[in-house]
């Protein structure tokens, strides 16, 4: 007798990652009849995936701020830009909005994003289930926002791509900008490798009848 | 349980594993778990029809934006274009190729990769025919949705043409107008996919 309101797995059911059909707990390690990916009753290696994944983006979080992300050259005297000093150059030119964008993009997101998914990993790791609702919600966030630090980047590609023009005017990418994109790719494969299954697994009232 | 049927009237909740009746509901409504308020189904009107239309539109706008320039560049005289390619391949020629690599990837091969795997599933179930891998083309298109960054491109673009606006002449290209339109395309086309209606669809018809 199969009873709802229950965890899937304590009524000895799995749902498919790719295309969530639920099938039994033997099922475990074989393929999903309906899609064809690998069963498995929770992602597996979730846990020490998701922390090497954020230590690594936290460690690149470094260079990305340190290191210039281009050089922009005028007249022949070159003059490195790091993130940063991007947003205050912005500032200086009154365009409060844009810095702001930027800032936000490029700065608050990614330690946010960090921030977020040590939340997620201390709550799962101490079994912390108070406030459930407010850390799914902020994790969804986490997840959906970290495509857009990459506008960064992005700027910088589009102002190398322009700004050709020799002794008179030339801007070229640094290294920081290949850290910092770095950081963007680690959070966002850090917060896939994550399974949220696992903190609901430790809720009470979850598996007591 | 060999056959999918048994389970078919439960859902399991993908973020927190709560097991519910399946809800029953309409065209272009939502259902959300009751636990921790993630969204498990949502139901499109036309989802099929629609994302085929809005793949094959997607595939003939991003032609365009690739090719025609997105911004030209005006400093005493002389001009430089810029189309989504060059970007990519400025950073290739500073000596940041995983850099040009990850551009290339995120604004090029993704975004038309999912167009046509989206067109090869949709079309395959439009029109009933069991074409090769579509569920394979499937599960793709869901692994490669986050990384699809064109949007992101294009804001990047906007702000490029605020910081460089008061040291020269900047003219914006076809370019532009044609990426705004295929990012408005592929973000309804990911839109309007029923994950849970696709894949319900190809799980008949492999029953079959």
């Amino acid at each position: 007798m199969i009873n709802t309101g229950q965890s899937a797995a304590s009524q000895g059911l799995q749902s498919c990652h790719d295309c969530h059909a639920l099938w039994r707990l033997s099922d475990q390690n074989t393929h999903c009849r309906r899609c064809g990916s690998a069963l498995h009753l929770r992602k597996p290696n979730a846990m020490p995936l998701t922390w090497a994944l954020l230590l690594t983006s936290t460690f690149l979080l470094i260079p990305a701020n340190m290191l210039p992300i281009m050089m922009i050259t005028s007249l022949g005297r070159g003059e490195p830009a790091t993130i940063l000093g991007g947003v205050i150059d912005l500032i200086d030119l009154g365009m409060y909005g844009i810095a702001f964008v930027v800032l936000a993009a490029s700065i608050l997101i990614p330690v946010g994003k960090i921030i977020g998914l040590l939340i997620m990993l201390v709550t799962l790791q101490f079994g912390l289930t108070t406030n459930m609702q407010q850390k799914m919600m902020m994790f969804r966030m986490v997840h959906w926002i970290g495509r857009w630090s990459m506008l960064d980047i992005f700027v910088v590609a589009v102002l190398v791509a322009l700004v050709q023009m020799g002794n008179l005017a030339q801007i070229s990418g640094q290294l920081g900008a290949t850290a910092f994109a770095g950081v963007v790719i680690f959070t966002m494969l850090a917060a896939n490798a994550f399974d949220t299954r696992l903190i609901w697994d430790k809720h009470p009232g979850t598996d007591s009848e | 349980m060999d056959k999918i049927t048994e389970t078919e009237h439960l859902i399991a909740c993908n973020e927190c594993d709560l097991l519910l009746e399946r809800p029953v509901i309409l065209d272009s409504q939502k259902a959300k778990c009751p636990r921790c308020g993630s969204t498990l189904i949502s139901a499109r009107h036309n989802s099929i029809e629609r994302t085929l239309a809005l793949s094959i539109a997607g595939m003939i706008l991003i032609f365009p934006a690739n090719l025609f320039p997105l911004l030209t560049f005006e400093l005493m005289g002389r001009a430089q274009s810029q189309t989504i390619f060059s970007s990519a391949m400025g950073f290739y020629y500073d000596g940041l190729w995983p850099l040009a690599v990850l551009v290339l990837m995120f604004t090029i091969l993704v975004p038309a990769c999912k167009l046509l795997l989206l067109f090869w599933v949709s079309f395959s179930l439009q029109f009933s025919i069991r074409l090769p891998a579509r569920r394979f083309a499937l599960r793709s298109y869901q692994h490669l949705d986050e990384w699809g960054m064109l949007e992101v491109y294009l804001v990047g673009v906007l702000v490029s043409i605020i910081k460089l606006a008061s040291m020269a002449t900047l003219v914006p290209g076809l370019g532009i107008f044609c990426l705004g339109a295929l990012i408005l395309v592929t973000t309804m086309s990911s839109s309007m996919l029923d994950t849970d209606l696709f894949w319900h669809k190809i799980g008949e018809a492999d029953n079959d």
